[in-house]
């Protein structure tokens, strides 16, 4: 248990404001210069049910939430009773008083309160967050000062309201929790947003997508942000659709991203294989959920490692890789994107909702993004050939309008790209983008393929988002270990992994079936000694998963 | 051969409807360039049947595209360059069976694209199945006892999803069929263009068509009188059914920019994103 983490857990129906009070709270400590973790856990429903926001912060590195909190807020009797095992020792829990049977010391009339305005449902998180004001020992002044800024839409009654809780709240949890300022503001980006800004970045011109959980976001971020980032934003008919849509905008030229969750990138399969053998370069994010089928939506997990690896029919070259953190997204996005137009194949960005929906605060260089302007086609007037059987594999590509025949074919093709089912050349053009995946395995040997933390001896291998809970428990438990990530796994950095083989390896991933522990033996003979699992749809706790890891270990 | 041939082997049936679509587009492409819009700009897309073998033979650059997609396809080729003039074939098994969605959202958001169906009422290249416009009771190899199903009418389907220019050819009336297709490349919007296409193999209708096919004399004024003609069996009228201008696609989304040929420098993307990263203050 990391002493320097104080853990603030807001629960409520969903319509109460949970995940704002949430996003308010993670802004308060952003503010104070502190580093922030938040996760956001909500059921696939409008109203009702039971939503929770966890925001841990400390003023040093943070990689997760911890579910132990400092202070929790109930806005509803669920949330009383769900997170009162979520209490850290001396934790404090601010409850609904209206609705307990006596009076207790921690009980604050958040409804009795909010049924003096209008629309009392959405007043509870404004109530949290004046309650956790209170706890920290704020002034009223910045109290209204932050409700003014962070809940303007019927501003007066937002702070009459908040200085009603303040008021009652103050006497019995007033100063609790005496929070150091941290060493500067930063920036606050949902693992969403980093892929989409990364992927801007790196030279975006096109996103198209269908809305699936948990990838919405990255189509609801930049269609908001569209005119202001100069990409077109498509939201079409259907995931098949938008596949196609986004291999012909690359046709056109277009640096193109698509996004969905498992079945939406189910129904994407088809395009994905014919972006093989038309050597379309297409960016695909696959934000995983719980799964099969429609599954536990607004969850996460680790299921979709094998679907990655092995989507499409026919045999192609492709890229999956995975980003261990947030920052780490933001620059993966853009550098996917420039090899799938380096190499004109597709890229998948396999992430889950744990990165896709939880917020952290980032350190992010811009200008460390790539993109590279491609040269294209250099060669001589009426020559051109869209599939070039050049040394590499790789064709220089060349876009319309052009005096030029450019033909991208779904079809086995020549070199100037009309169908063909000539034996010699249906070889010809197999061994053509098969090097491609060899010239791509030698490209990546100067890339960072595999992340390395810690100096302990046993390897503990994870992957994804993963990576954040593994990295935290580390901190946590005090456990010497070190973490290995690959950051691409296909092509798999096989030596690179194969370095840490030795010394009882432990794999920590959000599966049933284990798939990454089968993947690191199947392709690069790694035995774990011990697979940590969880398929639960929530993400592992640190101190928990710090306690399994010291029980194997 | 001429300088829209490739030189690829033409393997479509002797007498097939293929070669009258195949040659009046060519002809199209014609005027078209006489009317100002270069045959580099015109890009091409097929589906998969006999019909998509048209793109393997038309020296246009384009992308074959996969079964009932390339509807899909020439609507991302418009949106990631907005002066190409994408058109996309399709066999009548595409557009109305596989890929019929994306036709009628295409035409619900007026897509700036050209969509020209061989429409021969038979899938040809998996040999004489029954297809969305076969008749009631067409014997094929998957109907043995005869098809159950009535047929669709595309036109009327296509009016009511809001199409902006939907006309029907037939492959033996040349000249008209020229005009046709160059006026449906020309409209700016959704353009549809079924065309009654003989399959000489598995279902030949020429006889049928040269009975009951009448050239429309002019093109009607309102949406209702267009359904009206487009629900006619006979005489089966040929020419522009309806005809209305409305904003395209991508101009309702972005104005006249051009993803590709005004992308944002590097420069100033990155200041934006910088920006956008910039912690604001409480």
């Amino acid at each position: 248990m990391r002493r320097d983490v104080f853990t603030f857990l807001v629960g409520g129906r969903a319509g109460q404001g949970v995940k704002k009070a949430g996003a308010v709270a993670s802004r308060l400590f952003a503010h104070m210069g502190r580093q922030v973790f938040q996760m956001d856990d909500y059921q696939s429903l409008i109203r009702g049910g039971h939503n929770f926001s966890v925001v841990s912060t400390s003023r040093s590195e943070i990689s997760s939430h911890y579910m132990k909190a400092d202070l929790v807020v109930a806005l509803d009797e669920r949330s009383r009773e769900l997170h009162s095992q979520h209490l850290r020792r001396n934790g404090l829990m601010i409850c609904d008083a209206d609705s307990l049977d006596e009076a207790q010391a921690c009980g604050v009339s958040l409804t009795s309160e909010a049924r003096k305005h209008p629309d009392p449902e959405l007043r509870y998180g404004v109530g949290a967050v004046a309650a956790l004001a209170a706890a920290l020992g704020f002034g009223k002044e910045r109290l209204q000062e932050i409700i003014t800024h962070e809940y303007s839409r019927d501003v007066d009654h937002n702070i009459a309201y908040a200085s009603a809780i303040y008021d009652v709240a103050h006497p019995i949890v007033g100063d609790r929790f005496d929070l150091k300022e941290g060493d500067g503001e930063r920036p606050l980006l949902y693992g969403n947003e980093a892929i989409a800004l990364g992927a801007a970045a790196g030279g975006l011109d096109v996103y198209v997508a269908y809305p699936m959980t948990p990838s919405s976001s990255i189509l609801h971020f930049l269609a908001a942000h569209d005119r202001d980032l100069g990409v077109a934003v498509v939201h079409p008919e259907s995931e098949i659709a938008v596949a196609n849509m986004a291999i012909g905008a690359a046709f056109a030229g277009a640096r193109t991203m698509v996004g969905s969750s498992g079945g939406g990138f189910a129904l994407m399969e088809e395009a994905l294989s014919l972006a093989g053998m038309a050597e379309a370069p297409l960016l695909c994010v696959l934000s995983s959920r719980p799964g099969p089928s429609t599954g536990v939506p607004t969850y996460t997990e680790q299921g979709d490692l094998n679907f990655a690896l092995n989507q499409g029919h026919g045999e192609f070259p492709r890229i999956v890789a995975s980003p261990g953190g947030v920052e780490e997204a933001f620059y993966l996005a853009g550098e996917l994107l420039n090899l799938a137009w380096e190499f004109q194949i597709p890229a998948i960005l396999l992430t889950e909702k744990h990165l896709s929906e939880s917020k952290t605060t980032v350190d992010i260089d811009v200008e460390q993004a790539l993109w590279p302007e491609s040269a294209g086609y250099q060669g001589e007037e009426s020559a051109y050939c869209r599939y070039s059987d050049t040394e590499a594999g790789v064709s220089p590509p060349l876009f319309p309008p052009s005096s030029e025949l450019i033909k991208w074919n779904s079809y086995e093709h020549d070199e100037k790209g009309v169908t063909t089912e000539e034996p010699a050349m249906v070889t010809r053009m197999h061994d053509k983008r098969a090097r491609k995946r060899t010239h791509l395995e030698s490209f990546l040997k100067d890339v960072r393929t595999v992340n390395v933390y810690g100096e302990g001896e046993t390897p503990i291998f994870t992957y994804g988002s993963t990576t954040l809970s593994v990295r935290e428990a580390m901190a946590a438990g005090g456990i010497e270990a070190k973490v290995v990530q690959p950051v691409y796994l296909e092509p798999t950095p096989t030596s690179e992994l194969r370095k840490h083989r030795k010394g009882n390896p432990i794999v920590v991933e959000l599966s049933s079936t284990g798939q990454f522990a089968r993947f690191l033996t199947e392709r690069c003979g790694i035995k774990p000694a011990h697979v940590i699992t969880k398929y639960d749809g929530r993400p592992f706790d640190p101190d928990e998963l710090a306690k399994r890891i010291k029980g194997v270990m | 051969m001429d300088d829209l041939t490739t030189y690829a082997d033409n393997t479509w049936c002797k007498g097939c409807g293929n070669f009258g679509i195949f040659n009046a587009f060519k002809k199209a492409v014609g005027k078209l360039e006489q009317r100002g819009i270069s045959r580099d700009s015109i890009v091409i897309s097929a589906g998969i049947g006999c019909h998509g073998k048209i793109f393997d033979y038309l020296k246009l650059s384009g992308l074959y595209s996969i079964h009932g997609r390339s509807m899909a396809t020439v609507q991302g080729i418009k949106i990631g360059n907005p002066n190409l003039k994408p058109v996309a074939f399709a066999g009548d098994g595409d557009a109305f069976g596989e890929g019929l969605a994306h036709l009628v959202f295409a035409a619900k958001r007026n897509a700036d694209i050209t969509v020209v169906v061989h429409d021969n009422a038979v899938y040809g290249l998996t040999t004489g199945q029954y297809t969305p416009t076969s008749q009631r009771g067409f014997r094929g190899p998957s109907t043995p006892r005869g098809s159950v199903e009535e047929p669709l009418n595309p036109l009327t389907l296509l009016l009511d999803a809001g199409a902006t220019f939907v006309a029907r050819g037939y492959t033996v009336k040349q000249d008209h069929l020229v005009e046709l297709l160059a006026m449906a490349v020309e409209h700016e919007g959704f353009s549809f263009v079924d065309i009654l296409q003989p399959c000489v193999t598995f279902n030949n209708t020429y006889e049928r068509y040269n009975g009951i096919v009448e050239i429309l004399e002019e093109t009607p004024d309102t949406l209702e009188r267009a359904l009206v003609v487009a629900r006619r069996a006979e005489p089966l009228l040929l020419g522009v059914l309806y005809e209305v201008k409305k904003p395209a696609f991508h101009v309702a989304l972005y104005g006249d920019w051009n993803p590709v040929e005004q992308r944002m420098p590097s420069t100033e993307r990155r200041e934006k994103i910088a920006a956008m990263l910039r912690p604001a203050s409480t």
